[in-house]
């Protein structure tokens, strides 16, 4: 789809495997600068792993992971945060007994930008009359958006949304769905993993149906629901 | 020829025995994510009933068996209930555990030291049969064989209690997925804590043999049985009681081919073997590959 | 609010360096027993470095002793055969215990009790090592080191003194600074703190290398304080326990915990521990089961608790 010479981030045949089991199987895609890619799947078809491969939580067994042109696969997290690849966690991981503030700061102070704002950050997020309180008193609600703060103050290129929708109510959702398209509007590239389809399909014009493991499908959502593997996938064979 | 039999036949004699020591530490382990850190300890107060029984009383020691028992039960049961759910509601009920028990065994080192005083004690060696048994032409005491024969005994008693009755599925259960387990409904606070008592137990029942083993028993000698089952039970791989045997066995021959060999360094054997087990492979020799959600 | 200027940042840690300078230069002229005064500086500086890294990291280190131990046996040797000034040799013990830790390095890998106990094997392999007989022409064996010919009570009274400051310094430092804002961002999530850009590794061990500096600093002290010393004497465990006890009940993460714990319960000690040791290990080991269950942040936590800032 998009051309491979200005993508951002490049996998091609990439594998990963805990003991027998393979959890990817020669995934292969690329990712531009200011795009929304949507990853979906049923339960265990590996989306979640997909971002780990890419974030540097695990590392592909096999296969190329390229960003900006550099292979990645063997760097460990950190330096992939200093790259510009960030990342939200399903459940999220604050540092419980740090205020948000600090929670934003740390990450401020460490990753690739060296002068970020915090306070617009705050705003962006709605979290700024929370600053100074514990952010693991925060609701689950806002420790994610409080997560995907972290992610943003370092100052990324690529980041990785997994599965922020979970739980929130319609008028949250559009204000996420607002904010990962301002995201997108300043140049960066997004991989966002949900259940909720109509969620994505407003904020995504192309999406990669995984299913166990394997790539089904790439391209549009209304044209992913009309391929017979990727029901086939959902609904059970 | 001759002394790499004897350090052969011996070592399998205490590996055997060293296996029930360590059991107790895993059967907790597995069963609860705590770690008893009180386990030397509660092993000692096991050497100190058989002496009572045995010294004071002039019973054969081999009645402190039952009596280890009884006081698994009188002292485990409220112990557990005081410590283990509040341990297991907390963030990290491992690393907590660890300090509270290491706070316990004190407590007890510190008891124990104030009733028997800091002397080293021993049993008399005619009341489990003061004759020697012959394997390969090599000679051990009788209470080595006896030692060994109920450290076996104890350990099938396990595996016949985890395979053959309901609680054992159900602790079996836990040991496999807490959550899960609870999800089921095993009642698993009760199967916890008869484990709890079970591992108190056991611990009681080696103790009985510490002073044949090891020539003596002595409030100090906690710590160093802790480590050492520590290492036993790494070597097996933590939370798999049955594992313990393969680790009691590798302590066993590697300490008494030290001590045939390298005499002066046989003391440093536990302590390597926990370093390089660990470095290796964390998990143990039987340990499963770490799982991934 | 948050005020960053330079001096606001620096003055509780001043505060602290200077109340603990003139304490132990005035107490020796009103109490007479300066052994007992280096032993209590000697016992903050060991809970102050096992709360640098426990406090800071979460990494529970029963073994840190062989630091201790490693730091004396390296100073005694380098006096006894390298016929450096005293103060260059304890700086080769500190030197010695920060190899050591780098070779232990891996231990990092392991995380909990996992680290504990196995750094608690590492401390007494090295113990047995050293007091093995077979090494006796180097080590001395289990007879130890005689180091009396540079025998100084008072100028190594101040040497410890100067490594106490360098340890609440660190401390200071540790919880204060930017990099200490990290480590406790690591401590609470190592996950999401690489992914702040946090290289967790790196900074783990450095964390490691400096509580084992001062370790082997203050062991190097020791040494040449008591001059004669038997591998016991600064190898047992009872030093690593009683360093543990000491910061868990001031409480860790601080600056001023471990110290306020370490200087109560070694008062505590030396008043009833060292003529019955039996109730003194029953009062720990009580103090240690209390402080799991009913104040895991130690006894600074009761102000902490009602809303008093603790340094």
């Amino acid at each position: 789809m998009s051309s491979e010479a200005q993508a951002l981030l490049r996998l091609s045949g990439v594998r990963k495997h805990f003991g027998g089991l393979v959890v990817l199987n020669d995934v292969g895609f690329s990712v531009a600068p200011g795009e929304i890619v949507g990853l979906v799947g049923p339960n265990g078809s590996g989306k979640t792993t997909a971002i780990n491969v890419i974030s540097g939580l695990f590392r592909a067994d096999a296969g190329l992971v390229s960003f900006a042109g550099q292979d990645i696969n063997r760097l460990p997290m950190f330096r992939r945060a200093q790259l510009g690849i960030n990342r939200s966690f399903q459940v999220p991981k604050v540092f419980r007994d740090m205020t948000v503030r600090e929670n934003i700061e740390v990450a401020a102070h460490c990753g690739s930008k060296r002068n970020t704002d915090v306070d617009a950050i705050l705003d962006d997020l709605d979290l700024a009359a929370l600053a100074e309180k514990p952010a693991g008193s925060l609701t689950v609600n806002q420790q994610k958006l409080l997560d995907l703060g972290r992610a943003l103050a370092t100052g990324p290129k690529l980041l990785l949304v997994d599965e922020i929708g979970a739980g929130l109510n319609p008028a949250e959702l559009n204000g996420i769905a607002a904010l990962l398209q301002n995201l997108a509007a300043r140049g960066i590239a997004l991989i966002v993993v949900e259940h909720l389809l109509d969620f994505l399909n407003r904020i995504t014009a192309r999406v990669i149906v995984l299913g166990a493991g394997r790539m089904l499908f790439e391209g549009s959502l209304d044209a992913a629901s009309r391929d017979p593997e990727v029901v086939a996938a959902f609904f059970g064979s | 020829m001759e002394l790499l039999e004897y350090a052969i036949v011996g070592g399998i004699l205490y590996g055997v025995f060293f296996s029930l020591v360590g059991i107790g530490l895993n059967l907790i382990f597995g069963v609860m994510r705590i770690i008893n850190l009180a386990h030397g300890q509660f092993i000692v107060l096991g050497g100190y009933v058989a002496w009572l029984v045995s010294r004071h009383f002039g019973f054969n020691p081999l009645w402190s068996i039952p009596l280890s028992v009884a006081g698994a039960i009188v002292v485990g049961w409220p112990l557990y209930a005081a410590v283990v759910p509040r341990l297991q509601r907390s963030d990290d009920p491992e690393m907590l555990s660890f300090i509270l028990f290491f706070g316990i065994g004190q407590m007890i080192e510190a008891l124990t030291g104030m009733a028997f005083g800091a002397d080293q004690r021993s049993l008399p060696s005619e009341a489990l049969g003061s004759g020697n048994i012959g394997v390969l032409g090599q000679q051990f005491p009788d209470s080595w064989w006896i030692a060994a024969a109920v450290s076996v005994s104890c350990i099938l008693a396990l595996y016949g209690y985890f395979s053959h009755t309901r609680l054992g599925y159900a602790t079996r259960a836990i040991m496999a997925d807490r959550d899960e387990a609870l999800a089921t409904g095993i009642s698993v606070d009760r199967v916890s804590a008869i484990a709890f008592v079970a591992g108190l137990a056991l611990a009681g029942i080696a103790g009985m043999f510490v002073p044949y083993l090891l020539g003596s028993v002595s409030p100090d000698l906690g710590g160093e049985l802790t480590t050492t089952s520590f290492a036993i039970v790494i070597i097996g791989s933590l939370g798999n009681p049955l594992g313990t045997v393969i680790g009691g066995l590798v302590f066993g021959l590697g300490t008494m081919l030290m001590q045939t060999y390298y005499s002066s360094w046989s003391n440093v054997v536990p302590y390597a073997l926990l370093l390089i087990i660990v470095l290796i492979r964390p998990s143990g020799l039987l340990g499963k590959e770490a799982r991934h959600a | 609010m948050p005020d960053d200027s330079l001096l606001h940042k620096l003055r509780p840690g001043a505060l602290v360096l200077a109340l603990l300078a003139a304490g132990f230069l005035l107490l020796p002229h009103m109490y007479g027993n300066q052994s007992l005064l280096f032993t209590l500086m000697t016992f903050i500086v060991l809970t102050q470095g096992l709360n640098l890294l426990y406090g800071f990291t979460g990494y529970l280190p029963f073994g840190y002793v062989g630091f201790f131990g490693c730091g004396a046996y390296a100073t005694s040797l380098l006096v006894l055969h390298a016929h450096l000034p005293v103060l260059a040799c304890v700086a080769g013990g500190g030197l010695a215990a920060v190899l050591m830790a780098l070779v232990l390095g891996p231990l990092l890998r392991l995380s909990g009790a996992y680290f504990s106990i196995a750094s608690l094997a590492a401390s007494q392999i090295l113990y047995f090592v050293v007091s093995n007989t077979n090494l006796a022409d180097i080590t001395g064996g289990p007879y130890g080191l005689k180091i009396e010919r540079v025998f100084a009570p008072d100028a190594s009274y101040l040497a410890m003194l100067a490594v106490l400051l360098l340890t609440s310094g660190l401390a200071a430092y540790f919880r204060s600074s930017r990099f200490g804002m990290e480590l406790r961002a690591m401590k609470q999530d190592p996950t999401s703190a690489a992914m702040a850009g946090i290289d967790v590794v790196r900074e783990r061990l450095i964390v490691w290398l400096v509580s084992a500096l001062v370790a082997g600093l203050a062991g190097g002290v020791y040494a040449w304080n008591l001059s004669v010393f038997y591998p016991d004497a600064v190898f047992t465990l009872q030093i690593s326990v009683f360093a543990i006890v000491f910061a868990l009940f001031g409480g860790v993460g601080t600056v001023i915990g471990p110290i306020v714990g370490a200087a109560v319960l070694y008062t505590l000690y030396s008043a009833i521990g060292i003529s019955s040791p039996q109730y003194f290990q029953l009062i720990y080991g009580a103090l240690i089961v209390l402080l799991v269950l009913f104040l895991p942040g130690g006894i600074l936590s009761l102000f902490t608790r009602r809303g008093i800032r603790v340094f």
